[in-house]
């Protein structure tokens, strides 16, 4: 099953063995057009400090290392994907990707798991609805998704499907 | 109730619980009265230590705790701007038809009401306190407040005194002024089973001690009672910075035997010590409405009162006995609630409450002004900026210019995240009556 909304793209396979949820997040038009533009200069600035004078290529060096710096802020704690992979009777694996290629996992034996819950969560300057889990010996909730923050119609199945895997309908 | 006359309200305070006080009962109570009427009912106030996020509270009431950090007095930061997106996104989410501010001096709820105005909500205001005009602090207030209801649909006033003062302070037509009083909760404030014993009176004072309250007034009223009536005692419940003052006066004129200081009182003990006298004192020298005698009248004690704002209008005659905020005046007031005491029922007293002052009253009431708001006109920008521009020479223009921003600000958040990308809240709905609250008066 796969629904799309501007932000996100939710993906679901199911079998008798694994519940998979994934939130993929969709391309960014300025984000994309910022990335290329940044890799671009990339590129051609090492080319530009070999043809010009002296007086020049410490600002060029200024410019390389701040888009460098750019891309890096842009990349490393920038999300691509998150996922949750349920596994009845056995546990929950949650699992964040970065678009650095870096990958985030954490494992939660299902018999750790008191209760899913739907939460509406309030910022300074917004609201929005966050899933999260009730796990026994911890003081604070679980956040099955840390970083995205989808609409309720793609955390209600994931919650369905954590309450009957977690047995707490 | 017809789908089309159910409103959909925000509440907008810096004042609501756990904080205690006579804005947050009143919001309180007024709201779960209009759950019990079929409407909606929202409010936003915010964080109070780690109560933040929303929270669900009896009859389905919903409460969003902003975390935005208190500023001075329980207020927040005023930024102008700064509460802009999270009003956009509770009245976009809520599906809210109607805004209502509570108090004057709430920054949240001044910044509420321009956001609404500038997308276009109906919004009413609550005025629960009277203000001078001659200190710093009251001129500068009184044009805060001039600059709020220049634009607003209906305002409300918890007294005929209180009205008169909104009008002067902020120049409003008194046709969009209505006076709804407070109410009180009689099931909370029950008066002893047994009848106390009249060897020995007894004489509560429960308020904040300050100098707004009279407590430099207590100060004088105290001594000159005790060597008048030497069968009377008094219970002084409450804290502040006037506290000193009495516990000097106590210690100058011997009388720990007969003054009992409690300090700080609870608002759940309030009624068990209410319940411990025969009269009640309120010294206060200035008060919109004083639910403190009301809470006082249901719990069957007798009361005295200085003559002040709105507490002329708060108790009939034979319930209340009334002195000028004056030493002797108020001792000579208590001599004759002292000779009166005799006659006063507890019991008739608070059955008596119980019809005169009723939350449902209050709330049908206030529906009747939310659906005059929604029949306000609808007006543009241009129209809207005409009102400001007549509040002053300068203060006109400024308060045009922060308008205009505040218009294009939202505009821009439109841009930026327009209203589909906003989800709508589901309603809690209640299968069953009986879980919603059935009586508050």
């Amino acid at each position: 099953m796969v629904e799309s909304n501007a932000r996100f793209t939710y993906i679901h396979h199911y079998t008798t063995l694994l519940d998979t949820h994934h939130l993929v997040v969709r391309p960014n038009a300025s984000v994309t057009f910022f990335l290329f533009i940044s890799r671009f200069l990339l590129v051609v600035i090492p080319f530009l400090l070999l043809l010009l004078k002296d007086k020049s290529a410490t600002l060029l060096l200024w410019i390389l290392l701040v888009i460098a710096l750019l891309i890096k802020s842009l990349l490393w704690k920038h999300v691509d994907k998150e996922s949750i992979i349920i596994m009845p009777s056995f546990g929950v694996q949650l699992e964040t990707q970065y678009r650095s290629g870096s990958k985030f996992r954490r494992f939660i034996p299902m018999s750790k798991i008191l209760k899913p819950v739907l939460n509406e969560c309030v910022t300074p300057v917004t609201c929005y609805w966050s899933l999260s889990l009730i796990v026994r010996g911890e003081e604070e909730l679980t956040l099955v998704f840390k970083e995205l923050h989808p609409p309720i119609k793609m955390l209600v199945p994931i919650w369905k499907a954590l309450c009957t895997a977690a047995d707490c309908r | 109730m017809s789908n089309q006359r159910r409103h959909r309200i925000l509440m907008v305070s810096d004042f609501y619980y756990p904080n205690f006080g006579g804005v947050e009962n009143h919001i309180y109570y007024l709201s779960q009265c209009l759950l019990t009427l079929g409407h909606k009912v929202v409010v936003m106030t915010h964080a109070y230590g780690n109560r933040s996020g929303v929270r669900h509270v009896t009859g389905g009431l919903k409460v969003y705790y902003v975390p935005w950090v208190p500023f001075i007095m329980q207020n927040t930061f005023p930024t102008l701007y700064g509460t802009l997106p999270i009003i956009r996104t509770i009245l976009v989410r809520e599906k809210i038809s109607l805004v209502h501010g509570h108090q004057a001096f709430s920054t949240l709820c001044n910044e509420a009401l321009m956001h609404a105005r500038t997308m276009g909500y109906k919004v009413v205001f609550t005025d629960h306190s009277l203000y001078g005009f001659a200190d710093v602090g009251s001129i500068h207030m009184n044009k805060v407040l001039q600059f709020t209801l220049a634009d607003v649909s209906q305002a409300i006033c918890v007294s005929h005194t209180s009205k008169e003062n909104t009008v002067l302070r902020s120049g409003l037509p008194p046709e969009k002024v209505f006076v709804i009083p407070n109410a009180v909760d009689t099931a909370m404030f029950k008066p002893a089973a047994e009848r106390l014993s009249s060897d020995e009176i007894i004489i509560v004072v429960i308020s904040r001690l300050v100098y707004r309250k009279g407590a430099d007034l207590l100060v004088e009223v105290i001594p000159g009672v005790c060597r008048l009536f030497p069968n009377v005692r008094f219970i002084i419940g409450g804290d502040g910075p006037k506290r000193v003052r009495l516990e000097e006066m106590r210690e100058k004129h011997s009388l720990q035997d007969r003054v009992d200081m409690l300090g700080a009182v609870p608002h759940a003990k309030v009624q068990s010590v209410l319940i411990s006298g025969h009269i009640f004192l309120n010294s206060s020298l200035t008060e919109a409405f004083c639910i403190a005698i009301l809470e006082a009248a249901s719990c069957g004690l007798l009361t005295v009162s200085t003559r002040v704002g709105g507490v002329p209008e708060v108790l009939p005659d034979d319930m209340i006995v009334l002195a000028e905020p004056d030493p002797d005046d108020m001792v000579q007031a208590i001599a004759k609630a002292i000779q009166i005491l005799p006659q006063i029922d507890p019991q008739n007293m608070h059955l008596r409450m119980k019809k005169l002052y009723s939350w449902h009253d209050v709330a049908k009431r206030t529906e009747i002004v939310y659906d005059r708001a929604l029949k306000c006109s609808d007006q543009n920008l241009l129209e809207r900026l005409s009102r400001y521009l007549t509040c002053g020479s300068w203060a006109g223009k400024l308060f045009c210019l922060v308008m205009i921003i505040d218009y294009l600000l939202w505009h821009l958040l439109q841009l930026w995240k327009p209203d589909a990308h906003i989800e709508e809240v589901p309603d809690i709905t209640y299968g069953q009556q009986e879980e919603r609250p059935s009586n508050f008066d």
